[in-house]
């Protein structure tokens, strides 16, 4: 199993991956900022779980240009990667048992080891009409998800139902039930006050939130720029 | 009711705890999570016209948020940007926030729209200041670090950077410097308070980083 160091200090996390002799990790392709001189990287837009063209079109067509990045060291020996997220915030590490998989959301996605299976197929929310992204992985497998957040990191085990806003889920247990739907009472009350689209999770698992909600910081900035020409 | 104020400086949140019966105000957009039944009416904020007002002039959002349970439960908020998340405990005095400031707040505080007046909306920046009174919890933030300051005299301060003052502070609003430095200096309105009170600014703006980032785009 690689070694996993965050750094601890300050608001923008990254994360060292140290990798054992013969060891691969995957991440999403475009966050390693660093890697030892033994280390050679494969792009692909396949993984295991899935493969061939059809599902490297699906990641394009989901609006992510969803591509990963394979590492693997050329001499066999142990190396290293850095990895930094594009957003200010936490880093954390996922341990998945195997037991259940995990899904994970499209932008905390940030790398997983060689043991878990990454599918971009899931459809799960289907039929749903939101402004808001809900593209979300579908992480199977024994081993460690390296996920982002947007400010901090928060574990929450739900053990009855909570619900959360669609842009403040990082990752969770499929062992939870989970259902898209509004926040308020009626779609109207949700409209007027704002409040979207939101998950609602029932059952027992874990769930991993962000303090902040990248899509609504994104539109709060896009707001203010002048439309591209 | 209680609550705690998570992650400051940089990534304020806050968790609130609610009793069965009582209600919390927030602003339109910062609910987080919450427990599952928790209730959410759109209130209109401080009239409808003042809000119509509010709408056009700051862009703003017409409603708030009324988070109520039937059994007690608990709502988290976060403001759109990441920064620091402040309490202030409003009790029959009157603090006010610009716009974009307000997160939440007990329903005793009371909340009314007003102008920044004409100058403003010729800027192109229409300033809309929110005024809580009342008696309650009032809960606001700042993009970037809040910087707290007792002004004795008289103080300049960019207006992007204005997060709320005590009302105790009067102000003028112009530009910083003449027509030819404030047209190519990129430095916006200025506010001169002028007194002895409490203002809260912000380290950073969104305007700011917006054209920053836009020739990139």
């Amino acid at each position: 199993m690689p070694n996993y160091t965050v750094s601890q200090a300050g608001s923008y996390r990254s994360v060292i991956v140290e990798l054992d002799r013969g060891e691969n990790f995957t991440s999403e392709a475009g966050v390693m900022f660093r890697a030892s001189d033994n280390i050679e990287i494969d792009v692909t837009t396949r993984s295991r779980g899935v493969g061939g063209l059809m599902s490297g079109v699906r990641r394009m067509m989901s609006g992510e240009s969803f591509f990963l990045s394979t590492y693997r060291t050329r001499d066999g020996g142990p190396g290293e990667i850095g990895l930094a997220p594009t957003l200010a915030g936490d880093v954390a590490v996922i341990e998945c048992s195997g037991a259940g998989g995990w899904l994970c959301a499209g932008g905390s996605y940030l790398g997983s080891s060689d043991g878990l299976s990454i599918d971009t197929q899931f459809q799960g929310f289907r039929g749903m009409l939101s402004g808001e992204s809900l593209f979300f992985l579908d992480i199977g497998g024994r081993g460690q998800l390296l996920v982002s957040a947007f400010g901090s990191v928060k574990e929450v085990e739900v053990d009855g139902a909570l619900v959360v806003d669609t842009g403040h889920i990082v990752a969770f247990e499929d062992s939870l039930e989970y259902a898209v739907g509004k926040a308020g009472g009626s779609w109207l009350q949700s409209f007027l006050s704002s409040e979207g689209v939101v998950m609602r999770f029932s059952g027992q698992g874990k769930v991993y939130l962000q303090s902040h909600n990248p899509d609504q910081f994104g539109q709060s900035l896009g707001g203010l720029m002048p439309p591209r020409s | 009711m209680d609550y705690t104020i998570d992650g400051n400086p940089d990534y304020g949140h806050l968790l609130v705890n609610l009793d069965p019966g009582e209600t919390f105000i927030a602003e339109g957009g910062s609910m987080a999570w919450m427990s599952d039944g928790t209730r959410i009416n759109a209130r209109l904020l401080g009239g409808f016209t003042r809000a119509l007002v509010r709408k056009i002039a700051g862009g703003e959002s017409l409603f708030v948020g009324e988070f109520s349970h039937p059994e007690g439960g608990q709502v988290s908020l976060s403001p759109a940007e990441p920064g620091t998340v402040r309490h202030r405990r409003v009790n029959n005095d009157t603090l006010i926030l610009t716009g974009g400031s307000f997160m939440a707040c007990t329903p005793g505080v009371r909340l009314s729209a007003r102008f920044g007046g004409l100058r403003s909306m010729f800027s192109g920046e229409g300033l809309v200041f929110i005024e809580c009174g009342g008696m309650g919890d009032l809960f606001f933030n700042s993009y970037g670090a809040l910087i707290e300051k007792d002004v004795y005299g008289d103080l300049t301060v960019d207006t992007g950077h204005v997060v709320a003052w005590e009302p105790t502070l009067q102000y003028t609003i112009r530009g910083m410097g003449g027509l030819k430095s404030t047209l190519l200096s990129g430095e916006g309105l200025a506010m001169n308070f002028t007194g002895v009170g409490k203002i809260y600014l912000q380290s950073r703006t969104m305007p700011s980083l917006a054209s920053w980032l836009s020739p990139f785009g």
